[in-house]
């Protein structure tokens, strides 16, 4: 058909009208399709963050204040010792819960993906994700039950005569506290890349006389790495701005930039302009992984896909 | 300032906290968190009957209330409706400034009655949006006593009606801890018998006050130099406490991993009542003493109902049964002589004067504010 189309005149004609058509069919549909979620995302995402940012601006605004005039004393501010340290401490907690979920979730997910027997696999993943299906603010209580002096670990410690912990009300029990809550959004990302893992690769590694450990660094987890970048992406973002499991298990040093925002808005500061620009920091931080994620994350798609 | 956010979200009911001494932490957030949000009075619509204060025939539909989940029961809700007519439908906050950012955000259009603790009466008049009260609409604000006749923060009761007040203190296990707390200096002294097994409360006015007060200061110190050595007397605690909690130490306190908790007397009395070994206690140097009122915002769409709901918690009969079901102190004198002589002897719900005299309410520090928030900041997160 195409070589017809070449030759005459008036079916070039007809296949001009075809392409103006599908040109803006092109514009048109997918208009269609990303508007409602767009303006979604206009309203509640995009002109609220504009808007943070703006009063970012404006240096110590209160509520009911007139906005007198624009600054970069906020951002100054933030870089005091005492809100460095807060940050690098919700940072410290971000990373660490992120490389423990990865250590912890990787085996997992690769033991349901690969190794578990098939029929089995979906409803393993269905228990694995049943905590997700409670109130997160229900869990972190739970692991105050378990972590406490007195509570369920340290009682099964003692009855087989081990050594008790003292883990309660430290930055300890905020690393356990919320990898176990970010733990199952790691294995889900990770189980949907390593469930497309082309075992023939490593059979093929195997053959060419690479032994197990070699075969999985160089050929496994080279086609997971976008799930890894995603997984790692997904538990920091999340865990970054976690506000239930510092406030509940942490100790009296367990100020982070989560808390740190509630009390510029709802505590006795009350300043909404120094609230905004560490909004923005938090904004900027998270961008910043997503950014990673972009560069590294999808690096070899044509593997992934 | 969140206030009394652990009984606002766990324990709900006096049969929450019974199960909470049963260890279950669990189920216990559960009935909290489905306690959020409560609707009561949909059904009958009952005739008023003689027993309303005032004539409810101009005042109908629904009564639309932002509290804290401590002031307000279900039978509470069905006594009014059943009273006046009126559906009573429920929202509870846990802290006023949530409670003042929804209003001012306008998401708090449909309510006529909020309940503000004090210094947020006095800010939220300054703002312009609280009504005006028609005392002439009013019964039984005489009853009053004398204290919240004219209190601080708004003379003459013009915009606010007082329905509670209480005091912060500490709860202590009484069983473990062989000398008997008297004052906030005991926290100081007795820090390696306490280390690590005590907590203070996670609310910066409550705690470094309590400091300042143990220093000789006032609860609402503005002079730096008094800030700053607030700011050092904590800094020097902190390693013995395990953390700063407003909510969430019920279970450790009670376990025993905890021994002492600065608390809020309306959480605090209840597990003292319930289990003898805990005790309430008022600092003798002095405490904060904090009022929550009734008022109508501005915006109210409904004023007459909220009028009824006013006059019928002001009815003593009322205050009394209230006070014996959700145990908060009631500024209604003649609500106060009614009351079982079990609780009008409890201490620590209605102190003696002299100790009251020594407790200050929590005031707008204007300025310093920004001093309290970055020494508070300090101190979490060095």
């Amino acid at each position: 058909m195409e070589r017809g189309i070449k030759r005459t005149a008036a079916l070039t004609h007809i296949f001009n009208l075809a392409t103006i058509q599908q040109k803006l069919r092109a514009i048109v549909r997918p208009l269609g399709l990303l508007g409602p979620s767009g303006v979604w995302l206009l309203l509640l995402v995009v002109l609220p963050t504009l808007l943070i940012a703006e009063l970012s601006f404006v240096p110590g605004l209160r509520p009911g204040q007139a906005i007198e005039g624009y600054g970069l004393l906020n951002y100054i501010r933030i870089l005091e010792p005492t809100y460095l340290r807060v940050l690098q401490r919700s940072a410290t907690f971000a990373m660490g819960t992120t490389l423990l979920c990865l250590a912890l979730g990787f085996p997992v997910a690769y033991w349901l993906a690969i190794m578990a027997p098939k029929r089995w696999r979906n409803l393993l993943l269905v228990l694995f994700i049943l905590p997700l299906w409670t109130s997160s603010l229900l869990r972190t209580y739970a692991w105050i039950t378990l972590l406490r002096p007195s509570g369920v670990i340290n009682l099964v410690l003692s009855s087989v005569g081990l050594p008790t912990q003292g883990l309660m009300n430290t930055h300890w029990a905020v690393y356990i506290g919320m990898t176990y809550s970010f733990l199952p959004y790691m294995v889900l990302i990770l189980y949907a890349s390593l469930e497309r893992l082309d075992l023939q690769l490593l059979e093929a590694a195997a053959d060419l006389g690479a032994n197990p450990r070699l075969a999985f660094w160089r050929v496994t987890v080279p086609q997971t790495l976008p799930g890894i970048a995603a997984g790692c992406l997904l538990v920091f973002v999340t865990s970054l701005g976690d506000f239930v499991v510092p406030t509940l298990l942490g100790g009296p040093t367990s100020m982070t930039l989560s808390r740190l925002i509630y009390n510029q808005f709802l505590g006795v500061a009350r300043n909404w302009g120094f609230g905004s620009a560490l909004s923005m920091v938090l904004i900027l931080m998270v961008s910043l992984a997503i950014a990673l994620l972009l560069k590294y994350g999808d690096r070899n798609p044509e593997i992934y896909s | 300032m969140p206030r009394r956010t652990s009984r606002n979200l766990f324990l709900p009911s006096s049969t929450s906290r019974r199960r909470f001494l049963q260890g279950s932490a669990a189920a216990l957030a559960g009935v909290g968190l489905s306690n959020c949000r409560r609707t009561i009075g949909e059904t009958t619509e009952t005739t008023p009957t003689a027993d309303t204060v005032t004539d409810s025939s101009q005042a109908s539909g629904t009564l639309h209330i932002y509290t804290w989940a401590d002031y307000t029961d279900d039978e509470l809700a069905a006594q009014f409706t059943e009273a006046t007519g009126i559906d009573v439908k429920i929202d509870v906050y846990d802290s006023n400034e949530t409670m003042l950012a929804k209003m001012q955000a306008g998401g708090g259009a449909n309510y006529s009655i909020l309940y503000p603790s004090d210094y947020m009466v006095t800010e939220m008049i300054d703002l312009g949006m609280l009504t005006e009260l028609d005392k002439s609409r009013l019964v039984g604000l005489d009853k009053m006593r004398e204290k919240w006749k004219s209190p601080v923060y708004n003379s003459d009761n013009t915009h606010s009606v007082p329905f509670s007040w209480g005091t912060t203190g500490l709860l202590y296990n009484s069983e473990v801890l062989t000398t008997s707390p008297t004052d906030w200096n005991y926290l100081w002294e007795n820090s390696d018998v306490l280390s690590r097994k005590m907590t203070m409360l996670d609310d910066v006015r409550e705690t470094m006050g309590a400091v300042l007060s143990s220093l000789g200061y006032s609860y609402n110190a503005t002079d730096p130099a008094e800030l700053e050595a607030a700011y050092q007397k904590l800094l020097e605690l902190k390693p013995s406490l395990a953390s700063f909690k407003s909510f969430g130490w019920q279970d450790e306190l009670l376990s025993g991993d905890l021994l002492l908790s600065m608390v809020y007397s309306v959480e605090g009395i209840p597990v003292s009542l319930e289990n003898p070994a805990f005790k309430y206690l008022i600092p003798e140097s002095g405490s904060s003493l904090w009022t929550d009122t009734m008022v109508i915002p501005t915006s109210a769409p409904n004023m007459d109902a909220a009028y009824e709901w006013i006059n019928f918690n002001l009815q003593p009969k009322i205050s009394q049964e209230t006070v014996e079901r959700l145990f908060f102190a009631t500024p209604n004198g003649e609500a106060m002589t009614m009351l079982s002589k079990d609780l009008l002897e409890n201490e620590n719900l209605f102190p003696p004067e002299e100790l009251l005299a020594k407790c200050e309410g929590i005031a707008p520090v204007g300025d310093a504010n920004a001093l309290y928030d970055e020494y508070w900041t300090k101190v979490t997160s060095a």
